[in-house]
Protein backbone atom coordinates (compact mmCIF):
# COMPACT_ATOMS: atom_id res chain seq x y z
CA UNK A 1 0.00 0.00 0.00
CA UNK A 2 3.13 2.17 0.42
CA UNK A 3 4.44 2.00 -3.03
CA UNK A 4 0.79 2.68 -4.20
CA UNK A 5 0.57 6.02 -2.12
CA UNK A 6 3.63 6.81 -2.74
CA UNK A 7 2.99 6.80 -6.69
CA UNK A 8 -0.04 8.13 -6.07
CA UNK A 9 1.43 11.56 -4.59
CA UNK A 10 3.81 11.35 -7.56
CA UNK A 11 1.70 11.56 -9.52
CA UNK A 12 -0.71 14.49 -7.96
CA UNK A 13 2.90 16.41 -7.80
CA UNK A 14 3.63 15.59 -11.40
CA UNK A 15 0.32 17.10 -12.98
CA UNK A 16 1.99 17.44 -16.32
CA UNK A 17 2.62 14.32 -16.55
CA UNK A 18 -1.02 13.30 -15.69
CA UNK A 19 -2.60 16.28 -18.52
CA UNK A 20 -0.09 14.87 -21.04
CA UNK A 21 -0.99 11.33 -20.72
CA UNK A 22 -5.08 12.07 -20.80
CA UNK A 23 -4.71 15.11 -23.48
CA UNK A 24 -2.21 13.15 -25.55
CA UNK A 25 -4.66 10.13 -26.84
CA UNK A 26 -7.18 12.73 -26.57
CA UNK A 27 -5.30 14.99 -29.87
CA UNK A 28 -4.46 11.56 -31.40
CA UNK A 29 -8.05 10.42 -31.53
CA UNK A 30 -9.25 14.30 -32.83
CA UNK A 31 -6.29 13.47 -35.59
CA UNK A 32 -8.32 10.46 -36.44
CA UNK A 33 -11.50 11.62 -36.71
CA UNK A 34 -10.44 13.95 -39.11
CA UNK A 35 -8.67 11.30 -41.31
CA UNK A 36 -11.99 9.15 -41.44
CA UNK A 37 -14.00 12.21 -42.31
CA UNK A 38 -11.32 12.30 -45.52
CA UNK A 39 -11.33 9.16 -46.12
CA UNK A 40 -15.25 9.22 -46.70
CA UNK A 41 -15.95 5.07 -47.05
CA UNK A 42 -19.08 4.01 -46.45
CA UNK A 43 -17.92 0.71 -46.48
CA UNK A 44 -16.59 0.30 -43.52
CA UNK A 45 -18.67 1.11 -40.17
CA UNK A 46 -16.97 3.95 -37.89
CA UNK A 47 -16.93 1.63 -34.47
CA UNK A 48 -15.52 -0.98 -35.96
CA UNK A 49 -12.73 1.17 -37.27
CA UNK A 50 -12.28 3.66 -34.36
CA UNK A 51 -13.05 1.70 -31.18
CA UNK A 52 -10.02 -0.44 -31.71
CA UNK A 53 -7.99 2.53 -32.76
CA UNK A 54 -9.26 3.78 -29.28
CA UNK A 55 -8.01 0.51 -27.71
CA UNK A 56 -4.20 0.81 -29.41
CA UNK A 57 -4.32 3.96 -28.16
CA UNK A 58 -5.05 3.16 -24.73
CA UNK A 59 -2.31 0.50 -25.35
CA UNK A 60 0.25 2.54 -26.65
CA UNK A 61 0.35 5.70 -24.23
CA UNK A 62 0.02 3.67 -20.85
CA UNK A 63 2.68 0.97 -22.42
CA UNK A 64 4.88 4.12 -23.22
CA UNK A 65 4.63 5.83 -20.01
CA UNK A 66 4.28 3.09 -17.71
CA UNK A 67 7.86 1.96 -19.01
CA UNK A 68 9.33 5.12 -18.76
CA UNK A 69 8.27 6.09 -15.05
CA UNK A 70 9.71 3.03 -14.08
CA UNK A 71 13.18 3.41 -16.36
CA UNK A 72 13.04 7.12 -14.55
CA UNK A 73 12.85 5.56 -11.58
CA UNK A 74 16.14 2.87 -11.75
CA UNK A 75 17.85 6.02 -13.10
CA UNK A 76 17.22 8.62 -10.42
CA UNK A 77 18.37 5.51 -7.93
CA UNK A 78 15.22 5.21 -6.08
CA UNK A 79 14.20 1.97 -7.22
CA UNK A 80 17.43 0.18 -5.51
CA UNK A 81 16.73 2.50 -2.63
CA UNK A 82 13.22 1.02 -2.19
CA UNK A 83 14.77 -2.35 -2.83
CA UNK A 84 18.16 -2.25 -0.09
CA UNK A 85 14.93 -0.33 2.07
CA UNK A 86 13.07 -3.10 2.80
CA UNK A 87 10.17 -3.32 0.02
CA UNK A 88 10.06 -6.53 -2.13
CA UNK A 89 9.48 -6.88 -5.95
CA UNK A 90 5.70 -7.79 -5.50
CA UNK A 91 5.01 -4.74 -3.36
CA UNK A 92 6.42 -2.68 -5.99
CA UNK A 93 4.68 -4.35 -8.88
CA UNK A 94 1.57 -4.01 -7.20
CA UNK A 95 1.98 -0.23 -5.85
CA UNK A 96 2.56 0.83 -9.11
CA UNK A 97 -0.05 -1.20 -11.15
CA UNK A 98 -2.51 0.01 -8.58
CA UNK A 99 -1.20 3.62 -8.78
CA UNK A 100 -1.39 3.46 -12.56
CA UNK A 101 -4.30 1.25 -12.63
CA UNK A 102 -6.47 4.70 -11.45
CA UNK A 103 -4.81 6.83 -13.92
CA UNK A 104 -5.74 4.22 -16.96
CA UNK A 105 -8.96 4.03 -15.79
CA UNK A 106 -8.83 7.70 -16.36
CA UNK A 107 -7.67 8.31 -19.41
CA UNK A 108 -10.42 5.10 -20.72
CA UNK A 109 -13.05 7.39 -19.65
CA UNK A 110 -11.51 10.34 -21.51
CA UNK A 111 -10.95 8.65 -24.46
CA UNK A 112 -13.83 6.71 -24.81
CA UNK A 113 -15.62 9.53 -24.33
CA UNK A 114 -13.85 11.69 -26.76
CA UNK A 115 -14.39 8.25 -29.43
CA UNK A 116 -18.27 8.70 -28.74
CA UNK A 117 -18.40 12.00 -29.29
CA UNK A 118 -16.64 12.70 -32.74
CA UNK A 119 -17.29 9.07 -33.99
CA UNK A 120 -20.81 7.81 -34.55
CA UNK A 121 -20.61 4.80 -32.38
CA UNK A 122 -24.21 3.53 -32.45
CA UNK A 123 -23.29 1.41 -29.18
CA UNK A 124 -25.93 2.48 -26.88
CA UNK A 125 -25.17 2.88 -22.82
CA UNK A 126 -24.32 -1.09 -22.58
CA UNK A 127 -22.19 -1.54 -25.60
CA UNK A 128 -20.15 1.86 -24.67
CA UNK A 129 -19.66 0.35 -20.85
CA UNK A 130 -18.88 -3.49 -22.47
CA UNK A 131 -16.06 -1.67 -24.77
CA UNK A 132 -14.81 0.40 -21.09
CA UNK A 133 -14.29 -2.89 -19.71
CA UNK A 134 -12.41 -3.93 -22.88
CA UNK A 135 -10.28 -0.82 -23.22
CA UNK A 136 -9.43 -1.01 -19.31
CA UNK A 137 -8.29 -4.57 -19.58
CA UNK A 138 -6.19 -3.54 -22.41
CA UNK A 139 -4.77 -0.47 -20.27
CA UNK A 140 -4.04 -3.20 -17.59
CA UNK A 141 -1.97 -5.41 -19.79
CA UNK A 142 0.02 -2.17 -21.22
CA UNK A 143 0.54 -1.26 -17.52
CA UNK A 144 2.11 -5.10 -17.23
CA UNK A 145 4.09 -4.85 -20.52
CA UNK A 146 5.41 -0.77 -19.56
CA UNK A 147 6.89 -2.70 -16.23
CA UNK A 148 8.33 -6.09 -18.12
CA UNK A 149 10.00 -3.50 -20.77
CA UNK A 150 11.38 -1.49 -17.76
CA UNK A 151 13.28 -4.22 -16.46
CA UNK A 152 15.43 -4.93 -19.65
CA UNK A 153 16.14 -0.76 -20.18
CA UNK A 154 18.94 0.97 -18.45
CA UNK A 155 18.01 4.32 -18.97
CA UNK A 156 14.71 6.21 -20.59
CA UNK A 157 16.50 6.11 -24.45
CA UNK A 158 17.20 1.90 -24.11
CA UNK A 159 13.04 2.28 -23.91
CA UNK A 160 12.64 4.03 -27.46
CA UNK A 161 14.12 0.36 -29.11
CA UNK A 162 11.51 -1.33 -27.49
CA UNK A 163 8.43 0.88 -28.66
CA UNK A 164 8.42 -0.53 -32.03
CA UNK A 165 9.14 -4.23 -31.28
CA UNK A 166 6.14 -3.68 -28.70
CA UNK A 167 4.06 -1.36 -30.30
CA UNK A 168 4.24 -2.58 -34.24
CA UNK A 169 3.06 -6.30 -33.85
CA UNK A 170 -0.13 -4.96 -32.92
CA UNK A 171 -0.79 -2.72 -35.47
CA UNK A 172 -0.77 -5.57 -38.47
CA UNK A 173 -1.78 -8.90 -36.36
CA UNK A 174 -4.65 -7.67 -34.02
CA UNK A 175 -7.15 -7.54 -36.70
CA UNK A 176 -7.59 -4.07 -36.21
CA UNK A 177 -6.79 -3.04 -39.93
CA UNK A 178 -6.70 -6.78 -41.67
CA UNK A 179 -8.68 -9.60 -40.69
CA UNK A 180 -6.60 -12.53 -39.16
CA UNK A 181 -8.09 -14.33 -41.32
CA UNK A 182 -6.96 -12.80 -44.36
CA UNK A 183 -3.14 -13.14 -42.51
CA UNK A 184 -0.52 -15.73 -44.13
CA UNK A 185 -0.43 -18.52 -41.20
CA UNK A 186 2.45 -17.49 -39.53
CA UNK A 187 1.38 -14.24 -38.80
CA UNK A 188 -2.22 -15.71 -37.81
CA UNK A 189 -0.33 -17.81 -35.32
CA UNK A 190 2.17 -14.72 -34.23
CA UNK A 191 -1.03 -12.84 -33.30
CA UNK A 192 -1.52 -15.33 -30.30
CA UNK A 193 1.07 -13.67 -28.85
CA UNK A 194 -0.44 -10.13 -29.56
CA UNK A 195 -2.63 -9.09 -26.20
CA UNK A 196 -4.58 -5.84 -28.59
CA UNK A 197 -5.90 -9.10 -30.77
CA UNK A 198 -8.25 -10.24 -28.04
CA UNK A 199 -9.33 -6.84 -27.46
CA UNK A 200 -9.69 -6.52 -30.83
CA UNK A 201 -12.00 -9.65 -31.30
CA UNK A 202 -14.19 -8.78 -28.19
CA UNK A 203 -14.74 -5.25 -29.82
CA UNK A 204 -15.55 -6.20 -32.90
CA UNK A 205 -17.97 -8.95 -31.26
CA UNK A 206 -19.39 -6.08 -29.19
CA UNK A 207 -19.75 -3.57 -32.64
CA UNK A 208 -21.31 -6.30 -34.79
CA UNK A 209 -24.03 -6.65 -31.59
CA UNK A 210 -23.07 -9.33 -29.38
CA UNK A 211 -21.50 -8.78 -26.05
CA UNK A 212 -19.11 -9.71 -23.55
CA UNK A 213 -20.80 -12.88 -23.01
CA UNK A 214 -20.44 -13.83 -26.35
CA UNK A 215 -16.89 -13.20 -26.15
CA UNK A 216 -15.88 -14.80 -23.01
CA UNK A 217 -12.78 -16.95 -24.65
CA UNK A 218 -11.15 -13.64 -26.13
CA UNK A 219 -11.68 -11.57 -22.91
CA UNK A 220 -10.27 -13.62 -20.27
CA UNK A 221 -7.24 -14.06 -21.92
CA UNK A 222 -6.92 -10.32 -20.95
CA UNK A 223 -6.58 -10.59 -17.35
CA UNK A 224 -4.48 -13.77 -17.86
CA UNK A 225 -2.06 -12.10 -19.94
CA UNK A 226 -2.14 -9.27 -17.72
CA UNK A 227 -1.36 -11.69 -14.49
CA UNK A 228 1.27 -13.85 -17.07
CA UNK A 229 3.17 -10.29 -17.26
CA UNK A 230 3.14 -8.78 -14.23
CA UNK A 231 4.36 -12.25 -12.89
CA UNK A 232 7.23 -11.88 -15.24
CA UNK A 233 7.59 -8.30 -14.66
CA UNK A 234 7.78 -9.26 -10.34
CA UNK A 235 10.17 -11.98 -11.63
CA UNK A 236 12.71 -9.92 -13.78
CA UNK A 237 12.55 -6.72 -11.50
CA UNK A 238 16.41 -5.73 -10.67
CA UNK A 239 17.96 -3.93 -7.99
CA UNK A 240 21.03 -3.47 -10.30
CA UNK A 241 20.93 -0.31 -12.10
CA UNK B 1 26.60 -14.66 15.00
CA UNK B 2 29.14 -11.96 14.82
CA UNK B 3 32.18 -12.25 14.51
CA UNK B 4 34.50 -11.19 17.15
CA UNK B 5 32.64 -8.42 17.57
CA UNK B 6 32.15 -7.53 14.08
CA UNK B 7 29.52 -5.65 12.41
CA UNK B 8 30.91 -6.47 8.75
CA UNK B 9 33.13 -9.20 7.61
CA UNK B 10 34.65 -9.22 4.29
CA UNK B 11 37.16 -11.65 3.26
CA UNK B 12 38.41 -12.17 -0.32
CA UNK B 13 35.96 -10.29 -1.79
CA UNK B 14 36.11 -10.19 -5.27
CA UNK B 15 33.91 -8.08 -8.52
CA UNK B 16 34.43 -7.98 -11.47
CA UNK B 17 32.85 -6.36 -14.08
CA UNK B 18 33.92 -7.71 -17.35
CA UNK B 19 37.34 -6.46 -18.04
CA UNK B 20 36.95 -4.18 -14.73
CA UNK B 21 38.40 -5.50 -11.50
CA UNK B 22 36.28 -2.59 -9.24
CA UNK B 23 37.00 -5.02 -5.96
CA UNK B 24 40.56 -7.30 -6.14
CA UNK B 25 40.47 -9.37 -3.36
CA UNK B 26 39.34 -7.20 -0.16
CA UNK B 27 39.55 -7.80 3.25
CA UNK B 28 38.30 -5.96 5.82
CA UNK B 29 36.57 -5.75 9.37
CA UNK B 30 33.98 -2.66 10.96
CA UNK B 31 33.17 -3.13 14.87
CA UNK B 32 30.19 -2.52 16.46
CA UNK B 33 29.43 1.10 17.10
CA UNK B 34 32.30 3.12 15.63
CA UNK B 35 32.42 5.23 13.05
CA UNK B 36 34.14 3.59 10.23
CA UNK B 37 35.66 5.38 7.10
CA UNK B 38 36.23 4.02 3.71
CA UNK B 39 38.62 6.55 1.98
CA UNK B 40 40.30 6.54 -1.62
CA UNK B 41 40.17 8.28 -4.69
CA UNK B 42 37.40 7.90 -7.11
CA UNK B 43 37.02 4.67 -8.87
CA UNK B 44 39.07 2.97 -5.81
CA UNK B 45 35.91 0.70 -5.28
CA UNK B 46 34.08 2.54 -2.35
CA UNK B 47 30.99 2.43 -3.47
CA UNK B 48 30.81 -1.97 -4.92
CA UNK B 49 32.16 -2.34 -1.66
CA UNK B 50 29.04 -0.51 -0.32
CA UNK B 51 26.89 -2.50 -2.65
CA UNK B 52 28.13 -5.43 -1.52
CA UNK B 53 27.65 -4.49 1.74
CA UNK B 54 23.90 -3.61 1.62
CA UNK B 55 23.55 -7.42 -0.85
CA UNK B 56 22.56 -4.77 -4.25
CA UNK B 57 25.61 -6.98 -5.85
CA UNK B 58 26.73 -10.10 -6.49
CA UNK B 59 30.33 -10.65 -5.24
CA UNK B 60 31.94 -12.74 -8.07
CA UNK B 61 34.44 -14.59 -5.58
CA UNK B 62 34.88 -14.03 -1.47
CA UNK B 63 32.36 -14.02 1.21
CA UNK B 64 30.92 -10.73 3.38
CA UNK B 65 29.15 -11.17 6.22
CA UNK B 66 26.96 -8.07 7.70
CA UNK B 67 25.68 -7.98 11.28
CA UNK B 68 26.33 -12.16 11.00
CA UNK B 69 23.98 -12.05 7.82
CA UNK B 70 24.42 -13.23 4.03
CA UNK B 71 23.37 -9.88 2.60
CA UNK B 72 22.09 -11.92 -0.71
CA UNK B 73 20.68 -15.08 0.88
CA UNK B 74 19.33 -12.87 4.38
CA UNK B 75 18.62 -9.60 2.21
CA UNK B 76 15.50 -8.90 3.46
CA UNK B 77 16.00 -10.22 7.22
CA UNK B 78 19.40 -7.92 7.62
CA UNK B 79 17.82 -4.85 5.58
CA UNK B 80 15.20 -4.39 8.46
CA UNK B 81 18.55 -3.38 10.24
CA UNK B 82 20.67 -1.33 8.25
CA UNK B 83 20.22 2.67 7.11
CA UNK B 84 21.64 3.33 3.49
CA UNK B 85 22.01 6.80 1.66
CA UNK B 86 23.41 6.33 -2.24
CA UNK B 87 25.99 8.66 -3.37
CA UNK B 88 23.11 10.24 -5.48
CA UNK B 89 20.27 11.43 -3.09
CA UNK B 90 17.57 8.92 -4.31
CA UNK B 91 14.51 10.89 -3.62
CA UNK B 92 11.17 11.70 -4.93
CA UNK B 93 11.50 15.16 -6.43
CA UNK B 94 7.67 16.14 -6.63
CA UNK B 95 7.04 15.00 -3.37
CA UNK B 96 7.57 16.79 0.08
CA UNK B 97 9.92 16.51 2.75
CA UNK B 98 8.19 14.47 4.63
CA UNK B 99 6.62 12.47 2.62
CA UNK B 100 9.86 11.36 1.39
CA UNK B 101 11.04 10.18 4.93
CA UNK B 102 7.84 8.55 5.72
CA UNK B 103 7.73 6.52 2.70
CA UNK B 104 11.05 5.07 3.32
CA UNK B 105 10.25 4.95 6.91
CA UNK B 106 6.67 2.88 5.91
CA UNK B 107 9.16 0.65 4.61
CA UNK B 108 10.17 -0.80 7.98
CA UNK B 109 6.45 -0.05 9.54
CA UNK B 110 6.99 3.16 11.17
CA UNK B 111 4.32 4.58 10.60
CA UNK B 112 4.19 8.55 8.91
CA UNK B 113 3.05 10.44 11.26
CA UNK B 114 4.90 8.61 14.20
CA UNK B 115 7.65 9.80 16.53
CA UNK B 116 10.34 8.45 14.40
CA UNK B 117 9.13 10.33 11.49
CA UNK B 118 9.24 13.52 13.60
CA UNK B 119 12.24 13.11 15.39
CA UNK B 120 13.75 12.22 12.23
CA UNK B 121 12.92 15.60 10.54
CA UNK B 122 14.64 17.72 14.01
CA UNK B 123 17.30 15.68 13.86
CA UNK B 124 18.51 16.83 10.37
CA UNK B 125 16.36 20.63 10.84
CA UNK B 126 13.95 20.33 8.19
CA UNK B 127 11.12 20.90 10.74
CA UNK B 128 10.29 24.18 9.05
CA UNK B 129 10.40 22.37 5.16
CA UNK B 130 9.13 19.30 5.68
CA UNK B 131 5.72 20.26 3.93
CA UNK B 132 7.84 21.62 0.43
CA UNK B 133 8.18 19.54 -2.41
CA UNK B 134 11.85 17.81 -2.50
CA UNK B 135 12.39 19.68 -6.04
CA UNK B 136 12.63 23.43 -4.14
CA UNK B 137 14.91 22.44 -1.68
CA UNK B 138 18.99 23.14 -2.04
CA UNK B 139 21.59 20.47 -2.79
CA UNK B 140 22.62 20.46 1.01
CA UNK B 141 19.14 20.01 1.94
CA UNK B 142 18.61 17.53 -0.38
CA UNK B 143 21.04 15.58 1.49
CA UNK B 144 20.20 16.08 4.84
CA UNK B 145 16.52 14.40 3.74
CA UNK B 146 18.95 11.43 2.12
CA UNK B 147 20.45 11.06 5.50
CA UNK B 148 16.87 11.42 7.29
CA UNK B 149 15.31 8.80 4.79
CA UNK B 150 18.36 6.65 6.00
CA UNK B 151 18.08 6.98 10.00
CA UNK B 152 14.14 7.17 10.35
CA UNK B 153 13.97 3.75 11.44
CA UNK B 154 17.41 3.84 13.52
CA UNK B 155 18.97 1.16 11.87
CA UNK B 156 21.92 -0.91 13.68
CA UNK B 157 24.00 -0.33 10.92
CA UNK B 158 23.84 3.06 8.67
CA UNK B 159 26.14 2.79 5.50
CA UNK B 160 26.33 6.32 3.69
CA UNK B 161 27.89 6.73 0.38
CA UNK B 162 29.71 10.03 0.08
CA UNK B 163 27.00 11.83 2.15
CA UNK B 164 28.94 14.78 2.05
CA UNK B 165 29.80 15.20 -1.41
CA UNK B 166 28.88 18.95 -2.78
CA UNK B 167 27.97 19.86 1.05
CA UNK B 168 29.27 23.19 2.30
CA UNK B 169 31.64 23.41 5.55
CA UNK B 170 29.26 23.99 7.82
CA UNK B 171 26.74 21.37 6.94
CA UNK B 172 29.23 18.91 6.95
CA UNK B 173 30.65 19.19 10.49
CA UNK B 174 26.90 19.17 11.48
CA UNK B 175 26.59 16.13 9.65
CA UNK B 176 29.81 14.60 11.18
CA UNK B 177 28.29 15.58 14.69
CA UNK B 178 25.49 13.82 13.52
CA UNK B 179 26.76 10.67 13.21
CA UNK B 180 29.47 11.08 16.42
CA UNK B 181 25.77 10.87 17.99
CA UNK B 182 24.62 8.05 16.70
CA UNK B 183 27.90 6.16 17.19
CA UNK B 184 27.70 7.21 20.67
CA UNK B 185 24.25 5.50 20.96
CA UNK B 186 25.49 2.04 19.23
CA UNK B 187 24.85 2.61 15.68
CA UNK B 188 27.70 1.28 13.49
CA UNK B 189 28.41 4.27 10.93
CA UNK B 190 30.22 3.59 7.95
CA UNK B 191 30.82 6.39 5.44
CA UNK B 192 32.84 6.56 2.28
CA UNK B 193 34.41 9.83 1.16
CA UNK B 194 36.98 10.99 -0.94
CA UNK B 195 37.55 13.97 0.75
CA UNK B 196 40.96 13.07 2.99
CA UNK B 197 40.08 15.66 5.55
CA UNK B 198 37.03 13.49 6.66
CA UNK B 199 39.64 11.30 7.92
CA UNK B 200 40.19 12.99 10.82
CA UNK B 201 36.40 12.40 12.22
CA UNK B 202 36.34 8.66 11.83
CA UNK B 203 37.39 5.71 14.57
CA UNK B 204 39.12 4.12 12.12
CA UNK B 205 39.64 4.43 8.49
CA UNK B 206 40.25 1.96 5.59
CA UNK B 207 42.65 3.50 2.46
CA UNK B 208 41.13 1.43 -0.51
CA UNK B 209 43.26 1.24 -3.45
CA UNK B 210 42.11 -0.60 -6.93
CA UNK B 211 39.57 -2.88 -5.24
CA UNK B 212 41.77 -3.66 -2.28
CA UNK B 213 42.33 -2.29 1.39
CA UNK B 214 45.95 -0.95 1.80
CA UNK B 215 46.08 0.38 5.43
CA UNK B 216 43.13 0.23 7.87
CA UNK B 217 43.93 2.32 11.10
CA UNK B 218 42.79 4.94 13.40
CA UNK B 219 43.14 8.41 11.78
CA UNK B 220 45.93 8.98 14.88
CA UNK B 221 48.18 6.29 13.41
CA UNK B 222 47.71 6.78 10.00
CA UNK B 223 48.44 10.42 9.83
CA UNK B 224 50.89 9.98 12.64
CA UNK B 225 54.47 10.36 10.51
CA UNK B 226 53.19 13.73 9.01
CA UNK B 227 56.02 15.52 6.47
CA UNK B 228 56.40 18.76 6.97
CA UNK B 229 58.19 22.13 5.64
CA UNK B 230 59.81 24.61 8.48
CA UNK B 231 60.84 27.34 7.10
CA UNK B 232 63.07 29.45 9.82
CA UNK B 233 63.79 32.86 9.75
CA UNK B 234 66.56 34.20 11.60
CA UNK B 235 66.99 37.97 10.46
CA UNK B 236 69.67 37.04 7.91
CA UNK B 237 67.76 35.14 5.47
CA UNK B 238 65.20 31.85 5.23
CA UNK B 239 66.14 28.46 5.65
CA UNK B 240 64.22 25.89 4.72
CA UNK B 241 64.04 22.17 6.11
CA UNK B 242 61.81 19.19 5.20
CA UNK B 243 60.63 16.95 7.81
CA UNK B 244 59.48 13.25 7.09
CA UNK B 245 57.95 12.94 10.73
CA UNK B 246 56.89 16.37 11.74
CA UNK B 247 55.79 14.99 15.61
CA UNK B 248 58.92 13.29 16.04
CA UNK B 249 61.21 16.21 14.35
CA UNK B 250 60.02 19.13 15.39
CA UNK B 251 60.00 19.26 19.52
CA UNK B 252 64.09 18.70 18.48
CA UNK B 253 64.41 21.35 15.11
CA UNK B 254 62.43 24.25 17.50
CA UNK B 255 64.60 23.15 20.30
CA UNK B 256 67.59 23.67 18.46
CA UNK B 257 66.98 27.07 16.66
CA UNK B 258 67.09 30.55 17.42
CA UNK B 259 65.26 31.99 14.21
CA UNK B 260 62.80 34.59 15.26
CA UNK B 261 60.07 33.76 12.89
CA UNK B 262 58.85 29.84 11.93
CA UNK B 263 56.60 28.96 9.50
CA UNK B 264 54.99 25.60 9.10
CA UNK B 265 53.52 24.20 5.75
CA UNK B 266 52.23 20.60 6.84
CA UNK B 267 51.42 17.73 4.14
CA UNK B 268 48.02 18.12 3.16
CA UNK B 269 45.96 15.40 4.11
CA UNK B 270 45.46 14.41 0.54
CA UNK B 271 48.92 14.13 -0.33
CA UNK B 272 49.51 11.94 3.04
CA UNK B 273 46.79 9.66 1.94
CA UNK B 274 48.04 9.17 -1.47
CA UNK B 275 51.44 8.87 -0.23
CA UNK B 276 50.19 5.88 1.96
CA UNK B 277 48.18 4.59 -0.86
CA UNK B 278 51.82 4.54 -2.93
CA UNK B 279 53.50 3.13 0.21
CA UNK B 280 50.76 0.35 0.93
CA UNK B 281 51.05 -0.80 -2.46
CA UNK B 282 54.86 -1.37 -2.35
Amino acid sequence: MAVMRNTLAQLAGDRRFVIVSTVVPVVVIYLLSVFWDALNTPLVEQSRFAVPAGAFIVHFVTYVLTAIVLVRERVAGTMERMFISGYRPGEIVAGYLGAYTLLATLQSIVILLVLTLLFDLGLGLGGTLEVYVVMWLMAVVSLALGMLVSNFARNEGQVFPFVPLVMMPPVFLSGMIVAIDALPTWAQTVSWAVPLRYAVDVIHEITDGGGLADAWAPLIMLPALAMVILFLAARTLREEV
Amino acid sequence: MMDDGLVVVASGLVKRYQSVMALAGLDLGIRRGEIFGLIGPNGAGKTTLIRAIVGALQPTAGSVRVLGLDPIADRWQLRRRLGYMPQQPALYPDLTTHRNVAFFAAAHSVHANSGPVQRTLELVDLVDRADDPVRTLSGGMRQRVSLACALVHEPELLILDEPTAGVDPELRATFWQRFREMANRGTTVVVSTHQMGEALECDRVALIRAGKVVAAEGPGRLFRSRRATVRLDDGNGERRIDLDDYERQLPALMHESSAARVTIEMEPLDDIVLRLIREGEE
